[in-house]
Formats: structure tokens, C-alpha cells, sequence
């Protein structure tokens, strides 16, 4: 039973740090229809400078994501002016092709840079946990996670309860009404781009501890990203956040009981048979499609 | 007056309105009519910013509206119901009438009240407030879709096929509004496909073809004239209008070419 719950837990805080990085593809996604292949990328960039400034100056890599997160919302803000603007009404297999060009010119400059070799934080608690009622709570996951909880709530009270959360919902779920009722569909686009990048700033910071990375690992976490928003639904929130918890389950139950070599199986699975029977995922879209009006 | 001046616009194949010149007096109900292609929507996709024209200018008594995009347009008082899908379909009605007033967003009393004005005007904004537009049925959305441009309190509202797929009780529900609408003051200018109907509505009809206006007259006149009434009536004159329009005939083919 403990090792069930003790599963479960570490389920659910593994989760909860995918939330976060998915939570800025999905919104991207949202708003812009821009599949943002280079959301890994950007999210390996941001652990390579924390992990750099970490190994120089011994400032606790999570704590950085303070400072990365608004770097990464100036990042995000001058790529969407300077370059994905310019494919603005495009289908979104354009925005595969030129995110995936970002993607590359970031591994490639990572690679000349910092060399092809696996890096990893290791901060004093890298290694330490918390006992609670018997179930260990490694103290990276338990930060990693907490900081997570904080960015996601955030983003849902300036989404939900904000007059620019909601010109970015009507954008994202009318481009034509929202522009109808005065809002800057090019502002607005630009504004939800930066705020989906700014979640690399935290998720890439927290990664550089909970995971060791190198300059290609971003194909594996754009993998898992898109199988997370595609199991939710592309484009919403909630979708991710339970696509997210779902990975994360299927990750620490597969590894307790079986082997961890199977968990990435399992959760693709997991995502076939959610797709046969809801084919837009599981927050996906369903309103009524026989009003033309 | 809403005056449009020798306005050349389309979507990239070539111009749709071909020189369009049109005056909306203010205060009236105009109908543009026509048949398919022939620029209908395209007038108020211009007047709105939807489409910026490539040639001519659109006022607003005096003031230039064609450079200043949709929000500029919707400052200047104009708003417009687009054909179709126009609500934000996950969010609630409450939350698609309020973004009506997204430009007033910074004067919360304001807000709240144009809110309370328009949900006592139009009872489906606040029987079905926190319903999600998009499980609405065709007539319930036009019917936010107007309550959502009469927050702005627009002096010319824009109406692009009102009728379109509508029932008769939710069409007649539609019409008294656009009526109660004008009555307050609120210039219309709407197009439809149901020609009958919109002139019967309107106050000046505005037959519309190869995006140039063909002929302008008060709407009874139009729906009274024989070649308007075989076109787009199915049949005679509406009786005891007065044949007072004359459709011109379209000028003869240049020899040679």
C-alpha cells in the first residue's frame, strides 16, 4: 500500500512540473495555432544558462527561473515580432517547419557552446528528502513541483480574471470576433507567445535538477510535451494539466510495478485509446456544429 | 452620414468592390441587396476594418475610418454583426456581451451599467448568463451577437445577413431589435440575402451588382420596382408600392472587345 501511495505521490509531482512545461505549447497552440516545436529547445536553452550560472555562482538553480522566466518573455516576444509574425494565417504545418528551424539553431549553438555532454544541477538537496507518514519526498521534486503549482496559478488568475487573459481566450477561440470587438489580434498574439515562452524560463530551471540533459534532449521533451496537449486537448489548459498528471502516473506506476523502460509505452497508450473514443482529447472542443449562425 | 467614396477592395484575386460609392444617411435603416459575388458582405467587412480598401476613402461624418482597423472603427461608434460564428464559443454570454465593451474596459461603472442596460433589452443575456455561447441555438446568438455590439452604444451598427438560418420567431425577435435599435437613434446598415424581408425592415434599399451600386431608393420604391421585384422578389411588385425606381440598363459592350 505505502508503495502504491508512494507511487502515486511522485506521480503527481512529476506531473505537475510537465503541467508547466506543456502549459505554454498548449497556450501557443491556443491562440496562435502555432505548434511550437522549439518549446523543448528553449526549454533545454534555459537549463544549459541556469545549470551555467548554478556551476559559477552556486545561486540555487530553481531560484533562478526568477530571473529566466523574464528573459524568456523578452526571448519569446522578440522571436514572434521578428520571425513567426511573418506566418501569421498560416497553416500550422508552417509553424512546424519554422519553429523546428529555431529548434535546431538552439541545439546547434548549445552544441558548439557547450559542448555534446549530458549536464545536470546538483544542488545541497539534490540528493535529500522528506519522510511524511512514511512516503519519501525528494526535495527537488517537492521545489520543482511547488514552483510549478505557483506559475500554473498564475497563469490561470491572468487568463481567467484579467481584461488581457480574456482578449487571449477570444483570440484564441475567434480571431475575427475578438478583432470585431477591439482587440489587437497582433498584440495580443505577440503577448500570448512571450507568456508561453516565459514557462520555459521556470520549466527549463527546474529540469536542469530534476533531469540530466544535453543539446538534443529536446526531442525527446517535445515528444513528451505534444503527446501531453494532444491526450488533454490542443489548446487548453485544463487539458494539459491533466495530460500532464496522467504522464506522470504512468511514469511512476509503470517504473514501480513493471519496469521504467516501458512507461513512455504505456502513456503513449494511454493516448491511442483516449483518442479512439474522444478524438479531440480529453478537454478538447465539443460544442454544438449544427449552428451555422 | 456614412459616405463611401470610389472604394476598390477584395482578397487578393482581384477587387470585389469595383469603385463603390454609397451614402448612409443617418438615422435610417439601409439594405443592401444583390445577388451572390456581388459584394455585399465585402461593404461592411471595409466600413468595420476587417479589410482595409485598396483605393477610396470611408467617412464617418467628416472623419476618416479607412485607415483605422477594426478597434479604431469600433471607437468612431461603428460595430458590426459578422455572418456567422461571431460569439467566442467556450466562454459564457456574460463573459461575450462584456467583451463587448472590451474598448470601455477601463471605466468599470460604465461597464456595469451598459451591461445592466443590454441584459434588461435582450432577456437572454441574463436568463442564460453563464451558459457557453457555443451551445446557443442560431437565433439565441444573434441575438448575443447584438447585445454584444450594443454595449459599445454604436451610432452605426453594422448587420450582415441577420436572417441567416433563423426561425420565424427567432427571425422576428431579430428584427424588432434591429427596429428598436434604430428607434434609439442607431444607424443601420444591413445586408440580406432574404431581400423581402430586409427592405421591408429598411427605410432605403441599395441594389448592389459587380460591386457597384446599380440603383438607390427609399425601400418601398425598391420592392415596387418590376425588374427588383423579378429578380429578387419571385414575381410582381408588392402591391400598392409605387413603381418609382428604374433599374439603368448596364452600359452597352465597347465594340471590339
Amino acid at each position: 500500500m505505502t508503495q502504491l501511495v508512494q507511487a502515486l505521490v511522485l506521480g503527481l509531482l512529476i506531473g505537475g512540473v510537465y503541467a508547466l512545461m506543456a502549459s505554454g505549447l498548449t497556450l501557443i497552440f491556443g491562440v496562435m495555432n502555432i505548434i511550437n516545436v522549439a518549446h523543448g529547445a528553449l526549454l533545454i536553452l534555459v537549463a544549459f544558462v541556469t545549470w551555467k550560472i548554478w556551476s559559477v555562482t552556486g545561486i540555487d538553480p530553481i531560484l533562478l527561473s526568477v530571473v529566466m522566466t523574464p528573459l524568456m518573455f523578452g526571448l519569446g516576444w522578440l522571436l514572434y515580432k521578428g520571425v513567426l509574425s511573418r506566418i501569421s494565417g498560416s497553416s500550422p504545418g508552417m509553424s512546424v517547419l519554422l519553429t523546428f528551424g529555431i529548434a535546431i539553431t538552439i541545439e546547434g549553438v548549445l552544441n558548439v557552446t557547450a559542448g555534446n555532454r549530458f549536464r545536470s544541477a546538483t544542488p545541497s538537496y539534490f540528493s535529500e528528502s522528506y519522510r511524511v507518514l512514511g512516503i519519501s519526498l525528494p526535495k527537488a521534486q517537492v521545489f520543482g513541483c511547488l514552483a510549478a503549482v505557483v506559475v500554473l496559478g498564475l497563469l490561470y488568475v491572468v487568463l481567467s480574471k484579467t481584461w488581457t487573459g480574456r482578449a487571449i481566450r477570444a483570440t484564441a477561440q475567434n480571431s475575427s470576433g475578438a478583432a470585431l470587438v477591439g482587440i489587437q489580434a497582433a498584440g495580443v498574439a505577440a503577448l500570448a507567445f512571450a507568456i508561453g515562452t516565459a514557462t520555459t524560463g521556470v520549466g527549463g530551471s527546474i529540469l536542469s535538477v530534476l533531469y540530466p540533459f544535453f543539446p538534443a534532449s529536446h526531442y525527446d521533451w517535445i515528444s513528451r510535451l505534444l503527446g501531453i496537449i494532444v491526450l488533454g486537448g490542443m489548446g487548453s489548459l485544463a487539458g494539459a494539466l491533466v495530460g500532464a498528471l496522467v504522464l506522470g502516473l504512468a511514469e511512476t506506476l509503470t517504473a514501480t510495478y513493471g519496469s521504467l523502460q516501458w512507461s513512455t509505452l504505456i502513456f503513449y497508450a494511454v493516448i491511442m485509446l483516449v483518442l479512439l473514443f474522444r478524438p479531440q482529447g480529453l478537454f478538447g472542443s465539443r460544442l454544438r456544429q449544427d449552428v451555422m449562425a | 452620414m456614412l459616405t463611401i467614396s470610389g472604394v476598390f477592395a477584395g482578397y487578393g484575386g482581384g477587387d470585389v468592390l469595383q469603385g463603390l460609392d454609397l451614402e448612409v444617411p443617418t438615422g435610417a435603416i439601409t439594405c443592401i441587396v444583390g445577388p451572390n459575388g456581388a459584394g455585399k458582405s465585402t461593404v461592411l467587412r471595409v466600413v468595420s476594418g476587417l479589410l482595409t480598401p485598396r483605393l477610396g476613402s470611408i467617412d464617418l461624418d467628416g472623419v476618416r475610418l479607412d485607415r483605422l482597423g477594426c478597434a479604431g472603427v469600433l471607437g468612431k461608434g461603428v460595430a458590426q454583426v459578422p455572418q456567422s460564428q461571431a460569439l467566442f464559443p467556450q466562454m459564457t454570454i456574460r463573459e461575450n456581451v462584456l467583451l463587448g465593451g472590451y474598448t470601455l474596459r477601463r471605466d468599470k461603472q460604465l461597464l456595469t451599467k451598459r451591461y445592466d442596460r443590454v441584459a434588461e433589452l435582450i432577456p437572454i443575456v441574463a436568463e442564460r448568463s453563464h451558459d457557453k455561447a457555443g451551445n446557443l441555438s442560431g437565433g439565441q446568438r444573434r441575438m448575443v451577437e447584438i447585445a454584444r455590439c450594443l454595449m459599445v452604444e454604436p451610432s452605426v451598427l453594422l448587420l450582415d445577413e441577420p436572417s441567416l438560418g433563423l426561425d420565424p420567431m427567432s427571425l422576428t425577435g431579430v428584427s424588432q431589435l434591429v427596429k428598436d435599435a434604430n428607434a434609439a437613434g442607431t444607424t443601420v446598415l444591413l445586408v440580406e440575402q432574404n431581400v423581402r424581408l430586409g427592405l421591408s425592415m429598411a427605410t432605403h434599399g441599395v441594389v448592389l451588382e459587380g460591386g457597384r451600386v446599380r440603383l438607390e431608393a427609399p425601400a418601398g420604391e425598391l420592392m415596387a420596382n418590376p425588374e427588383v421585384a423579378e429578380l429578387y422578389l419571385g414575381g410582381a411588385p408588392t402591391a400598392g408600392a409605387t413603381a418609382g425606381a428604374q433599374l439603368p440598363q448596364p452600359a452597352e459592350p465597347v465594340p471590339g472587345r
